[in-house]
């Protein structure tokens, strides 16, 4: 049981997009219903060794950055260069891709939220920010090196570490901003964006921090694409635009991307007293587990329990529901009907943005709260492209004997998706994320009133 | 080798050590210290070592690299030492 706490407000936001130079391209490309999805040449070049070739991939020149590489190890980006100059050269040699996205998006955060330097770096500031995945793009070439080349360890350098560490986002971004307060990583899996905005939420919530930097990010890697491809989970036989079909009767995967979300979360009470254009406010935040022993598959009880938890001692009545909606056969029925389960069938949209742009992984759950902030701002629902028919039929569980959820298919609240955008007040979104291991979180955002 | 020219091979690697203040770089002499005065940070030392190795085609001990001094002439001395040992 949890109550009491202060409110707490998000007042800047940030961060790196596939095929979208900037946040307002991003916001431009997505309530123009456009897809994010692209051919990718890096799978593409195995040829037959791999099953999926789309992603919403980040190349570094698309964010003005370059590797590079060590003339000693073949394939090691030794460092990146900032051809836009935002990020000092001491920084970029500590930084994976991903990181240098944080850093990145954290920068235009702080400057949306208009923190001053002390605010910055005062010991109430703190930065709490993780990824899904390893520094696999730095691992690959030094391990390589060192076990297959039999060649000596110190030839990879000194920064293999700090550029591949797990809280190495967090520790990148504090390094820059020099503040003070917390500064540590939340993984869990395709939960860690949103998770790391739920943990900082409740640091601000109960007088530990006054802001905090928080987010989530996965840097575009081939390694990691492969680590699923190789489960055979990931969007096969689509155009790119047409690959990520959430609820859609034919989607046969999710399409794996990547990408950065950083908010900028403050007291609300000393965002208002200085003026701050606030974003929205956070209602509220839960995260549980299935705590059925499932590492895969999706637990409908435990989603149950997660809006229990959302909702308890806080009024939730949202307009729009920000699913997971991933494109995978199994997650998407099971989260429709949980949500209907609770929501019931009308008064409310689902909006589902990886039918635009993939599943970004350890950053999905924050560029998704991104995509929540911009629906709240425009008063519109960003559609589900692609659920061109949902099943007519029920679900293979619904016919069992102890299935307690929605007996009807989910062809039956096919109106709750919008295939375009869409027009509405809103005035609460719910954001919802799930991962591996049977993590559930969520979200409640709302208007400033 | 000269030592000039070792040094000047030297400069090179350091270029492209992103760590380090490139303004610093001139007058770069045997006394000049990596750390007190191009404020080297002392991890980066190890990569300085692996790519002087590279440049001037020698591999040193271990027991060299924990007992190398932040002077450049320490690491000048460390180069010819180790190309006379062959």
């Amino acid at each position: 049981m949890v109550s009491g706490g202060r409110k707490v407000a998000i007042v800047g936001m940030g961060g790196a997009f596939p095929d979208c130079k900037d946040l307002s391209t991003f916001k431009q490309k997505l309530f123009n219903g456009d897809s994010l999805i692209r051919s990718w040449d890096q799978p593409i070049a195995h040829e037959k060794n791999i099953r999926s070739t789309v992603s919403g991939y980040i190349t570094e020149e698309e964010m003005g950055l370059e590797a590079i590489y060590s003339t000693i190890l073949p394939g090691y980006p030794e460092t990146y260069i900032d051809h836009l100059g935002r990020i000092p050269d001491s920084n970029l040699s500590t930084a994976d891709i991903g990181s240098i996205w944080s850093m990145l998006g954290t920068q235009e955060a702080i400057k949306m939220a208009g923190w001053s330097t002390l605010e910055t770096e005062s010991e109430q500031t703190g930065v709490v920010i993780g990824s899904g995945g390893a520094g696999n793009t730095i691992l690959r070439p030094a391990w390589h090196n060192f076990f297959e080349l039999k060649r000596k360890s110190r030839l990879a350098g000194s920064h293999t570490v700090d550029r591949t560490m797990t809280y190495r986002d967090s520790a990148n971004v504090s390094c820059l901003i020099k503040n003070r307060g917390v500064c540590e990583s939340i993984g869990s899996a395709c939960a860690t964006g949103l998770g790391n905005i739920g943990y900082a939420y409740r640091l601000i919530k109960f007088g530990l921090q006054d802001r905090i930097i928080a987010g989530g990010v996965e840097g575009t890697s081939i390694e990691t694409f492969a680590g699923f491809d190789a489960m055979q989970v990931l969007s096969k036989g689509f155009a790119p635009a047409q690959s990520s079909r959430p609820f859609d009767m034919n989607r046969n995967g999710f399409v794996c991307s990547f990408g950065c979300g950083i908010v900028a979360l403050e007291a609300y009470d000393i965002a208002k007293a200085r003026g701050a254009n606030i974003l929205a406010v956070i209602d509220n935040y839960h995260n549980n587990s299935d705590g059925d022993g499932n590492m895969f598959f999706p637990s409908f009880s435990g989603q149950k329990r997660l809006w229990k938890g959302l909702m308890n001692d806080v009024h939730i009545k949202p307009d729009v529901v920000k699913v997971h909606g991933t494109s995978t056969p199994v997650g998407d029925a099971i989260e429709l009907l949980s949500v209907v389960d609770v929501m019931g069938d009308k008064d409310y949209q689902i909006a589902a943005p990886k039918s635009q742009f993939g599943h970004m992984l350890g950053g999905a759950g924050a560029v998704e709260l991104i995509t929540a902030l911009m629906m709240l701002e425009k008063q519109q629902v960003l559609p589900c492209l692609n659920a061109e028919q949902l099943n007519p039929e029920l679900e293979g569980f619904q016919k069992s004997a102890d299935w307690e959820g929605p007996k009807q298919p989910l062809a039956a609240y096919r109106h709750l998706l919008s295939p375009q955008t869409l027009d509405k007040e809103i005035n609460q979104i719910v954001c919802l994320n799930y991962g591996f291991g049977g993590t559930n979180s969520a979200m409640a955002i709302s208007r400033d009133h | 080798m000269e030592r000039q020219e070792i040094i000047d091979g030297l400069v090179e690697i350091l270029k492209t050590v992103r760590t380090i203040d490139q303004t610093k770089l001139v007058n770069i002499t045997e006394e000049t210290d990596f750390i007190a005065d191009l404020n080297t940070p002392s991890t980066e030392m190890i990569n300085i070592a692996a790519k002087t190795e590279q440049k001037f085609d020698v591999e040193f001990e271990d027991d060299d690299i924990d007992d190398l001094g932040s002077k450049v002439k320490d690491i000048v001395d460390l180069i010819i030492r180790t190309k006379e040992k062959g």
